[in-house]
């Protein structure tokens, strides 16, 4: 079978060599025509995501949550519009095995559309699908055209696109290899009947998205032959490999300005899909030598039979987040950015699974790996003049995942995920500012929140509360953006199917930095038999909707349940609620050193309480919280310290105790061996 | 060395972690439950505490990390000094305001 394997995978991540036309093509590119050509290619792709945007019906789609690409004809990235940066780096993946193995049987051609959602061939997960388009001219392939896109719907097991309960890949609805599945610029008939059968929980979304895809990736093509006719065929291909050429240049200085040695950090998951279970999600560490970066995931926990495990190529996907938000922000997006970066991935650990391996939740164990990399960077920046601003925490990546299912108030079929607590997460507190309050999905820096009233008229819901969340943000010198929290009521339906994935609901996702501390966990919250439809009917004066209130006062009556984010299936009924949060960056430096008015700031913003700027910043503020006292915010702070330095033990007394620790059997089943989670037992799956 | 009060944690060579004085915190006294319960708000004490690493001289607070208990303490920052060395006698870096830059 040639599914690719873990060394071809990882040698296609790297640009290829030039061809002798490519090298020829370069030298007739000039400075200043070079320029305007970068930005013409950016200037196409704007414009296709744009389409793309317009045209995508799933709120992942609308919200932003995908990719539009460039590539050269032998499969690299030169530059892509995004979006979500997690497909940048991984799908020449997917070209490369189209023209390794597609050439002959059943070919390549001008016209031609392929089609792919299989983490085995490159992607991340199967709700990721990409259409890749060649292009050629005059019967010459001269690049790819790609349009990646998260549809929540893939016929799996449980609505929603990411089944948590999937043991195999057996289990998660739509796998599909790449296939041809268009010619002479159409879709195949026979395909789209084939694909329909997957989506019917939501055929029109889940047929509009794929339209949308493809489109967008023949606009690409359009615009790129358009200045082919106008500056020559040499002119683009010379351009593409030039771009690459001058990125691989910069990445490689980048790398080689840093200092060299091994940087750790070590990250935990707190579910496998309904289980709570503990789990080491990511070991990294992290070995800069000369103008070279390797990472080194040895140590993480074991496989499971469960839908959170992630193939190799989706944990590259997750750091190219970081990569590109923070240490190659100033980089064009391109695949000889990863040239100077190796990997090491042991075989059957949680982020090398066997290929029978469901990884439909892969993202909440991926999304660890970007953790671990912001600590690994920030010990490793924070000493570099270029680098030092761009070391920030971890985003909050905690988050409701809720899903959507059933008829609507138009009764039409819909499955879909709500996005809005995905897109409003806090930014990780930075060296130099605190992170930015709901700045958008940990998985897609340009995503956004969805408008409350679309939401409302698509799906059977009335959005009655949608605030910061108090207390969301880990505390620090410069704390973590605040994350957000909606109040989801159902409504202008008698029921509605609803299940939700996620983790983060035992112990906070990600480190802080430097003496910070990380975000609060979020549970998941329900009330069956809510009172609030009626008190609204009826024009309720008393009714109020501080989210902090209703969770301490429970000012709205009904039956209460809080329990694991991630929960099964259910039927919820009209004027049933549902609670949404997104999650807090965490914070980075010692709480005592933030400016008290900076806290008092927090405050006046709702974004902490009282409480923790008493306690953990030790602020002190006149009985309505309204002023500082400087002297005895002083007093407290000095007698912090002193405590401080009275409660802590050295190093050896510490671990004399520390070291007799462990968490409960029970929680380890998935760990592996404890503490170096090496495994224990094989996994069986269905 | 601390880079609040210049104490010396230790050997640049060694794990800095080793020169600090550190705490197992609760983590229910830093992220407060806000209801009654398994699922408050805050972390299951059973299942990760907050190891805090203090300055033994001036107290800041250097680092924390969340480990399970008993759970291994990351050495995080292990640089080649000898690397370094030789980087900086070659001019290959240089140090301008307390910060690596590339050099010439």
């Amino acid at each position: 079978m040639p599914i690719p394997t873990l060394v071809e995978k990882l040698d296609w991540l790297k640009p290829a060599p030039p061809t002798d036309f490519e090298t020829e093509c370069v030298k007739g590119i000039r400075p200043g025509d070079y320029e305007i050509g970068v930005q013409t290619t950016n200037d196409i792709l704007d414009e296709a995501m744009e389409i793309f945007v317009r045209s995508s019906r799933s709120y992942f789609g609308v919200s932003g949550d995908s990719m539009v690409a460039i590539f050269t004809a032998e499969g690299d990235l030169i530059n892509a519009s995004c979006g979500t940066y997690l497909h940048a780096i991984i799908q020449p993946i997917i070209i490369k095995f189209i023209l390794k193995y597609y050439k002959e049987n059943p070919g390549i051609h001008d016209g031609d559309i392929f089609y792919t959602n299989d983490a085995l061939y490159g992607g991340i997960h199967n709700p990721d699908q990409v259409a890749i388009m060649p292009v050629f001219h005059e019967g010459q392939l001269i690049a790819w055209a790609t349009a990646a896109l998260h549809t929540t719907e893939t016929g799996a097991i449980e609505p929603g696109g990411m089944p948590v309960s999937a043991k195999s890949r057996f289990e998660e609805g739509l796998n599909l290899p790449p296939i041809k599945i268009g010619e002479n610029f159409k879709l195949r008939n026979d395909f789209v009947e084939f694909y329909s059968v997957y989506g019917l929980r939501a055929p029109a979304m889940f047929i509009s998205d794929l339209r949308a895809r493809c489109t967008t990736a023949d606009r690409v093509r359009v615009r790129l032959l358009e200045q082919v006719e106008k500056r020559g065929v040499e002119f683009i291909v010379g351009l593409m490999r030039k771009m690459l050429e001058v990125a691989e240049t910069g990445a490689f200085q980048k790398v080689k300005a840093l200092p060299d040695g091994k940087f750790r950090s070590v990250v935990f998951n707190d579910a496998i899909g309904w289980t709570p279970a503990l789990v080491r999600s990511c070991f990294l560490t992290l070995t800069k030598h000369g103008d070279r970066l390797t990472f080194d995931f040895t140590g993480t926990s074991p496989e499971n039979p469960s839908s959170y495990n992630v193939h190799t190529q989706a944990v590259v996907g997750h750091i190219a987040n970081f990569m590109y938000e923070y240490f190659f922000h100033d980089l064009p997006i391109c695949s000889s950015t990863f040239a100077p970066i190796d990997f090491i991935f042991p075989d059957k650990i949680i982020l090398n699974p066997d290929k029978l391996a469901a990884t439909s939740c892969c993202v909440y164990i991926g999304m660890q790996c970007r953790c671990a990399t912001h600590n690994c960077f920030a010990k490793m920046m924070f000493s570099t003049a270029e680098g030092w601003a761009q070391v920030a925490s971890a985003p909050g990546s905690q988050h409701t995942a809720q899903i959507c299912s059933g008829h609507s108030q138009w009764n039409l079929a819909v499955s879909d995920v709500l996005s809005f607590s995905l897109n409003t997460q806090g930014q990780g507190g930075r060296a130099a500012n605190d992170g930015m309050d709901a700045y958008g999905f940990a998985w897609c820096a340009f995503g956004r929140a969805p408008d409350c009233e679309q939401v409302e008229s698509e799906l059977p819901l009335t959005v009655t509360l949608s605030q910061h969340w108090k207390d969301s943000s880990g505390p620090g010198l410069n704390r973590g953006g605040s994350g957000a929290v909606q109040q989801w009521m159902i409504h202008k339906v008698p029921e509605m199917l609803s299940l939700c994935m996620g983790n983060g609901s035992k112990i906070p996702l990600g480190q802080p930095l430097f003496g910070g501390y990380a975000s609060a966990p979020i549970p998941g919250i329900s009330v069956r038999k809510a009172d609030l439809l009626q008190r609204m009917k009826s024009g309720d004066p008393t009714l109020a909707l501080d989210h902090r209130s209703i969770f301490e006062q429970r000012d709205i009556k009904g039956d209460w349940t809080f329990e694991l984010i991630a929960r099964r299936p259910s039927m919820y009924r009209e004027g049933d609620l549902l609670f949404g949060f997104s999650g807090g960056g965490p914070g980075y430096g010692d709480p005592l050193e933030r400016p008290p008015k900076s806290v008092l700031e927090d405050m006046k913003k709702n974004i902490i309480s009282a409480w923790t700027a008493e306690n953990i910043y030790r602020v002190a503020l006149d009985p309505e919280g309204r002023k500082l006292d400087a002297s005895r915010t002083n007093e407290m702070r000095v007698a912090e310290r002193k405590a401080r330095l009275s409660r802590g033990k050295s190093y050896d007394e510490f671990m004399a105790e520390w070291s007799k620790k462990s968490p409960p059997q029970e929680i380890l089943q998935w760990y592996g061996s404890w503490p170096d989670a090496k495994p224990i037992a094989p996994v069986f799956r269905p | 060395m601390c880079n609040r009060c210049d104490h010396v944690l230790g050997p640049a060579r060694d794990n800095y972690k080793k020169g600090c004085l550190l705490y197992d915190r609760d983590p229910r006294e830093v992220h407060t439950p806000i209801v009654e319960g398994s699922f408050s708000f805050s972390p299951d004490p059973l299942w990760v505490r907050i190891v805090e690493f203090y300055c033994p001289q001036c107290g800041t607070q250097i680092e924390t990390e969340y480990l399970p208990p008993g759970h291994p303490v990351t050495r995080d920052i292990e640089i080649d000094l000898d690397a370094l060395k030789a980087r900086l006698e070659s001019s290959d870096l240089v140090i301008k305001d307390n910060r690596l830059e590339a050099g010439q």
